[in-house]
Order: structure tokens, then C-alpha cells, then sequence
């Protein structure tokens, strides 16, 4: 079977943009390797190699042949989409069947790619429910619930707002818990009946560095050891810059002279 | 108990809206979270404390996300990442945080080892989950 070089070099970018895409959406490296190995077999593809990392995609085909082609890409660590990675795990298990040819499988995927983000409010609410409810199940009251689900759609809108505008993640999680913690001194200043500590216990959730601590085991445990210490440091940094906001906001309000004094 | 579990799967439900769970999956990403929650819940009940408990129970949610992943045929990303957020030592950092900031020393290491030996505990138990085989699943969905 002999195939010119722009087929060749065809098949290896639509698999290569499969693995952009899957490792854009916070998808783990032994996933992405998996997928890519399987479309360029699917597609008789038969001496290639790929190398991935969190943050980048090596792929060759045919190096020791004249139509030799490879493929460097390097992957930003952005924000988890798990609709995009059930999707393009479908397009991937359809093009090892063989149900879709080359032609297809870019019309998919470009498909997959413009799933949208849910909408803005629906972030907010959503992000707000969340609070309220891990508020509630941490131990929090009826109230500390309420102020948490409210506190959390100011946050989503916070982080909404910080991603347009490109300020660093480590910033935003900084910032955002520092706000947290204002916000819920601010409700025990005012005589309110809270638990102060479980408003903030709640909000902090969706900042908590779950997906990355995941991730990162495992990365590890699948013997993709640099991966895994990257996911690994990004979610400790996150953690301790969930504590430098929490805890820069109590150093000040010990300062203010007439706070309700915390237990 | 039957409220937390709601709870839990409330707040399970709306960060799979966060994360962008395809529609049809939000019901086992979310009742995956609130099972995850309720076995620690017991396995606390049982007296195993937080650091076995938070073990078991990521697990116990390790299996079920697998077995789910198997059942609906998705990644079990989907499943396992919006389960593991109850579990994930949010009060651990803020408290570890807060007695810093207090100088309490004391509690300051308590709270921070304990938080810790969680971190460690759910990467173990992902780890243990992940190594049974594929095969015990995969003969399941027939």
C-alpha cells in the first residue's frame, strides 16, 4: 500500500490535534498517548512514536523513510473541560472501528473543539449550589450556607473575569480566597449568627487543586513521572496560595483595632 | 445521613455543570461524589478516622468511577475528578492557614500533618484503585 507524503503527514496532524485537544481539556498524558497511538495505527501508519508531557505533544512518522514527518506542539496547562475529553474519546474510539475516515474525523473534531463553556450565569449559579452545598455538608448551618452560595457566584464571576483578562491562576486563587475570608469577617463583624470558618470551607472548593491532585497520581502511577511532578507542583502551589490568601486577610484583621476576636 | 447524601450530590451535580459533564453523565458523576461522601461518612462511623476513612473512601470512589467509565463507556476522568472534590483537604489548608497565621504551633502541626497524611491517603487509594485490573471490569458490562 503506498501513500503519498501529504496523506502521511495528514493523518499525523489530525493526530496530533486529537491530543492538543484532549491535553487542552485536562485530560491525563497516559490518555493522550493511548488515543494517539491507536488513530495512527487505525490509520496504517506503521513506524511513528510519541512522546507527551502536560504540557507538550512529540510525534514522527516514517522518520527513516523520505516522507519522514514530525510534529512538535506545546500545550499551555489550561482549564479542565470534561465534555471535550468524553467527546473526542468517542471520535478516537470511532476512528479505531474504522467508521470514519480522514475528512470526517476533522469535521468531529472541529466539532468537538466549539463544545461551548456553559454560559456565565449558569457558571455562577453553579459554582454558588456548589458552595452552598459542600458549606452544608462540611458542617456549616443553614446561613453559612446561604452566604456561601452567594460568596461562590461572586467568585465564578471573579474567575470568569480574571481568565478574560489573563491574570495569572496564581493571583486569582490568591486573590480569591483572600475574598473569601474578608467577606466572611465582614458577615461575623456585623453580629451575624455564622460559622465563619465553614463559609470559608465551603467557598474555597472550586478552587481546591482536586483535578490537578488527580491528574498527577495518576500521571505518577502510570510511570509518566515529569508529567505527574508537574501536575503535582501545580497543585501544591495552588494549595499553598489558597493559604497565603486566607491567611494574609487574618494577619490584617487582627489588626483592626475593635473585630470581633476569633476563637 | 439521606441529607448529606443529597447534598453531596447537589454539590457533585454543579461542579460537573462547572467542569462541563456531558449532559446524560451528570447523574453518575454526581452520585458517584455522593457515594464517595457517604462511605467516608461511614468509614468515619466505623471509627476508622479522617486518614483511613479519606482512604477508603477514594477507594471505594476509585472502583465506582471505573465501574461507571465501563458501564457508559467515557473516560473515567469524568466520574473520578468531580467525585474527588468532598474528599480533597479544603478545611485541612484553611485551618493549617489559620493556626499559622494564629501561632498556634500546636495545632499548626496537627492540622498540617493531618492534611498531609490525606493528601497522601487519596493518592493511595487512587493508586489502589487503579491497580485492579481492567479485565474485572470490562467482564462486568456484559
Amino acid at each position: 500500500m503506498s501513500r503519498n507524503q501529504s496523506n502521511n503527514k495528514e493523518i499525523l496532524t489530525l493526530a496530533v490535534e486529537i491530543g492538543d485537544a484532549l491535553l487542552r481539556s485536562g485530560s491525563e498524558i497516559y490518555r493522550v498517548e493511548d488515543t494517539l497511538f491507536h488513530i495512527l495505527d487505525a490509520f496504517g501508519l506503521e513506524n511513528f512514536d510519541v512522546y507527551v508531557l502536560s504540557n507538550g505533544i512529540f510525534a514522527s512518522a516514517n522518520e527513516d523513510k523520505e516522507d519522514g514527518c514530525s510534529i512538535i506542539r506545546h500545550v499551555p496547562l489550561s482549564d479542565v473541560h470534561l465534555g471535550k475529553i468524553a467527546a473526542l474519546n468517542q471520535l478516537s474510539r470511532e476512528i479505531c472501528d474504522h467508521s470514519c475516515d480522514i475528512e470526517e474525523a476533522w469535521e468531529r473534531l472541529a466539532a468537538c473543539k466549539s463544545i461551548p463553556e456553559p454560559k456565565p450565569w449558569v457558571q455562577g449559579l453553579s459554582c454558588g449550589i456548589g458552595c452552598g452545598c459542600f458549606c452544608a455538608i462540611f458542617g456549616g448551618g443553614f446561613f453559612d450556607s446561604i452566604f456561601a452560595l452567594i460568596l461562590g457566584i461572586f467568585l465564578q464571576y471573579m474567575r470568569m473575569d480574571h481568565e478574560n483578562r489573563k491574570v495569572s491562576k496564581f493571583m486569582t486563587n490568591i486573590v480569591g480566597s483572600a475574598f473569601l475570608t474578608a467577606a466572611s469577617l465582614l458577615l461575623l463583624n456585623l453580629k451575624l449568627p455564622v460559622m465563619q470558618d465553614k463559609i470559608v470551607i465551603g467557598g474555597i472548593v472550586p478552587l481546591l487543586p482536586g483535578i490537578a491532585l488527580t491528574t498527577s497520581i495518576r500521571d505518577l502511577f502510570n510511570g509518566d513521572y515529569l508529567s505527574g511532578a508537574i501536575h503535582l507542583l501545580d497543585a501544591l502551589l495552588t494549595g499553598m496560595c489558597i493559604a497565603v490568601g486566607v491567611g494574609f486577610v487574618i494577619i490584617v484583621y487582627q489588626h483592626i483595632p475593635g473585630g470581633v476576636s476569633l476563637p | 445521613m439521606i441529607l448529606q447524601f443529597f447534598l453531596a450530590m447537589a454539590a457533585c451535580a454543579s461542579f460537573a455543570v462547572l467542569f462541563g459533564v456531558p449532559k446524560d453523565q451528570f447523574f453518575f458523576s454526581s452520585l458517584t461524589g455522593a457515594l464517595g461522601w457517604i462511605s467516608y461518612l461511614v468509614f468515619c462511623e466505623l471509627g476508622a478516622g479522617i486518614v483511613f476513612a479519606s482512604l477508603f473512601a477514594t477507594f471505594f470512589l476509585t472502583i465506582l468511577s471505573r465501574f461507571f467509565a465501563a458501564l457508559r463507556k467515557n473516560p473515567v476522568t469524568l466520574y473520578l475528578v468531580t467525585g474527588i472534590f468532598t474528599l480533597v483537604p479544603g478545611a485541612g489548608i484553611y485551618y493549617t492557614s489559620y493556626y499559622f497565621i494564629m501561632n498556634d504551633m500546636h495545632m499548626f502541626t496537627v492540622k498540617g500533618m493531618e492534611t498531609f497524611k490525606i493528601a497522601g491517603a487519596i493518592s493511595i487509594g487512587i493508586i489502589f484503585g487503579f491497580a485492579i485490573p481492567q479485565k474485572l471490569f470490562q467482564i462486568r458490562r456484559r
